[in-house]
């Protein structure tokens, strides 16, 4: 009997998804130039049935792609060939609310924002906001170590996650705590990309509310000056809850589809956002507008609708871009902050070389940097160009102290990146990690790390006192 | 490459077992520290009074909690807590097999490859030798009063397995003990 087979028979009606028409919305996640059709689609209602879903895979050999709301960007819930997806949606609930512990025990699918729904009524929210927050689940954000914009206060998803309750590809359940004595497992599963296990719950810690923000919205006439207002203010002991930059291009691209009131003549943009108690965040206000005095505009938010109108234009940004261009590639490279105003006059330079347009957006307080190179696919060679460019920048990135992925992931996507980060040493450490949860590589098998051989194809590979490792690979 | 470095990779080749500790380390120092970038790198054997003094000329300071700070930051980073482990950026390890390996680096936000760093974190010594760690740190006035964390062993017998088989991925000869 075939895998399709045993599943649809295992379970009621509408758990198995098998036709074209119905599988089709899990062919791809948010990079959608990566498309594959899965042998079949899962959609369990309860942990018993995903680990029935898991026994059957496992017996078959078959692999399994865990999927929350498929809006990664890096192809980290993109089918494989012959897989099974297995969507967690349907595992919606907020279990328990710890108000005094700050607290709360959520179900995988439980959306992203859903979990700041529930607990605003104790005057909490969950801190980690990725820009997909409406959409995106509890469970792909564990998975994905997710960021957002409020990260160089408040955290990454690995510092905001208290427990998680998950299933080896045996069917086994494992707890992990923050509070384990012994290795950091917890933290290892934060961002390992559905590869070493599928998780069941997550208990999420809740941040108070703050009492006063206020935002500073501030025009550069150089890219350089605006750069070096983040480092100032940074060096002035200030840690912004949120500090963005865009560049020319993306600051016209906002302002025409948000309508915002951005400076269309500045040639860089910031958001400074402050948070706190009043007295506090108004003596740090004061020293970010000193700092940023020699701004061509500065403005305070003086209301909090005007706030969120100036948090407006940016979370369009990328959407704003994609009206100005048929295809756009986001890239996800982070740097030391100091390097900012190098990097982007780089990714300029580089912008001409490929002649191919860059509006850049990033999370400049830690350096995050998402630019979007625009492209159209039907152009024949232009997405291979784009790649290239982007690898440019991604070896950059690494060049410079930094990393390929800030908050995305590695996915299919930035699998040949990975071989100029890591060593071979270094590669063979992961997949010995892999082999430790899942020996047979059933659990999203070929992501994240790319296999040895990929690299030596690449010729990317770390060359050791002249020799080559692993002589015995063929290289192409 | 420094030579200490090298000397301790040849130790480790040529040794059937290895007790780690500051001492047999002998490998201190700052190497960087951007206060611009809120990071600090700093070889394991360094005091954590050295690295505390270094940040406070900036006014910065470690954000977990030390009740001793004649130890090492490797002795602390090998003893491990959930407050020490958010701080942490990057890690610079000798294996068991004497390979110098680096994971993570000195930037907030990383999600290539398995975060290996934090993994470390509470190894106690018996996976890997632990050379070179980077922090991020904070400006003093963010940090609030800090208190030691809780620690719990998981009684678990798979958590148990798993600890075990990580031990033989980073110390396939079981060196280090």
């Amino acid at each position: 009997m075939t895998i399709v087979n045993q599943l649809s028979r295992a379970f009621p009606k509408g758990i198995v998804l098998t036709s074209k028409e119905n599988t089709r919305p899990f062919e791809c996640d948010g990079l959608s130039v990566y498309r594959q059709k899965p042998l079949a689609v899962v959609l369990p209602d309860d942990i018993v049935q995903i680990k029935q879903v898991l026994k059957i895979c496992k017996i078959n050999k078959i692999p399994v792609v865990t999927r929350g709301a498929g809006t990664g960007l890096s192809g980290g819930a993109t089918p494989l060939e012959k897989s099974i997806v297995l969507g967690l949606s349907k595992l919606n609930k907020v279990k328990l609310i710890d108000v005094e512990n700050q607290l709360a025990v959520v179900e995988p699918g439980v959306r992203n924002i859903a979990i700041s729904e529930a607990v605003a009524q104790y005057g909490l929210y969950y801190a980690p906001d990725p820009s997909s927050q409406i959409a995106c689940t509890i469970g792909g954000n564990v998975s994905e170590n997710s960021g957002g914009v409020h990260c160089l206060k408040y955290g990454l998803t690995v510092h905001n996650v208290e427990a998680i309750r998950m299933l080896t590809i045996d069917g086994d359940e494992l707890i992990l705590s923050c509070q384990d004595d012994g290795l950091g497992l917890l933290a290892l599963m934060n961002g390992s990309e559905g590869l070493l296990g599928v998780i069941t719950e997550v208990t999420v810690k809740l941040t108070p509310n703050p009492a006063f923000v206020k935002m500073v919205m501030a025009g550069f006439d150089s890219v350089r000056d605006c750069a070096n207002a983040v480092t100032n203010i940074i060096k002035a002991g200030i840690i912004p809850a949120g500090l963005e930059m865009m560049d020319s291009f993306a600051i016209k691209a906002a302002e025409g589809f948000a309508k915002v009131g951005y400076p269309l003549d500045a040639k860089a943009l910031l958001l400074c956002e402050l948070d706190g108690i009043q007295t506090q965040v108004q003596l740090e206000l004061d020293n970010v507008l000193k700092i940023l005095s020699g701004a061509s505009t500065l403005k305070v938010s003086e209301s909090e609708e005007e706030r969120l109108n100036f948090w407006k234009g940016r979370k369009s940004a990328f959407s704003a871009v994609g009206t100005l261009s048929p295809d756009y590639y986001c890239m996800d490279g982070t740097i030391p902050r100091r390097h900012l105003a190098d990097m982007l006059e780089k990714i300029h330079k580089l912008s001409k070389k490929y002649k191919l347009r860059v509006a850049n957006v990033f999370h400049a307080g830690d350096g995050n940097l998402h630019p979007l190179i625009l492209y159209d696919a039907n152009v024949t060679g232009e997405l291979e160009r784009t790649e290239e460019f982007g690898t440019e920048i991604l070896k950059l990135s690494v060049d410079m102290g930094g990393t390929i992925t800030g908050e995305h992931g590695v996915g299919v996507e930035k699998l040949n990146a990975m071989c100029h980060q890591f060593n071979t040493q270094e590669l063979e450490i992961f997949h010995k990690i892999k082999h430790v949860f899942d020996e047979n590589s059933l659990l999203n098998p070929g992501k994240a790390v790319p296999e040895l051989h990929r690299c030596a194809e690449l010729g990317a590979m770390h060359v050791h006192r002249g020799e080559l490792p692993y002589p015995e690979l063929e290289r192409f | 490459m420094d030579s200490r470095l090298q000397q301790l990779q040849i130790l480790v080749k040529e040794s059937s077992s290895l007790h780690i500790k500051s001492t047999l380390l002998d490998y201190s120092g700052i190497v960087e520290y951007y206060a611009e970038d809120l990071v600090i790198s700093v070889k394991a054997g360094t005091s954590i009074a050295q690295i505390k003094k270094q940040l406070k000329i900036n006014n910065q300071a470690l954000s977990f909690y030390t009740d001793n700070e004649d130890i090492s930051i490797g002795a602390a980073y090998a003893q491990g807590a959930q407050d020490l482990s958010d701080c942490v950026l990057g890690v610079k390890i000798i294996d068991g097999t004497g390979t110098y390996l680096n994971f993570g680096g000195q930037v907030m936000k990383n999600v290539a490859g398995y975060d290996v760093a934090r993994l470390l974190v509470g190894s106690k010594g018996k996976l890997a030798l632990i050379m070179q760690i980077s922090f991020k740190v904070m400006p003093a006035t963010y940090i609030n009063q800090l208190t030691p964390p809780i620690k719990r062993k998981n009684n678990s017998v798979l958590h148990q397995q798993i600890e075990k088989k990580l031990k033989q991925v980073f110390d396939p000869r079981g060196i280090f003990n």
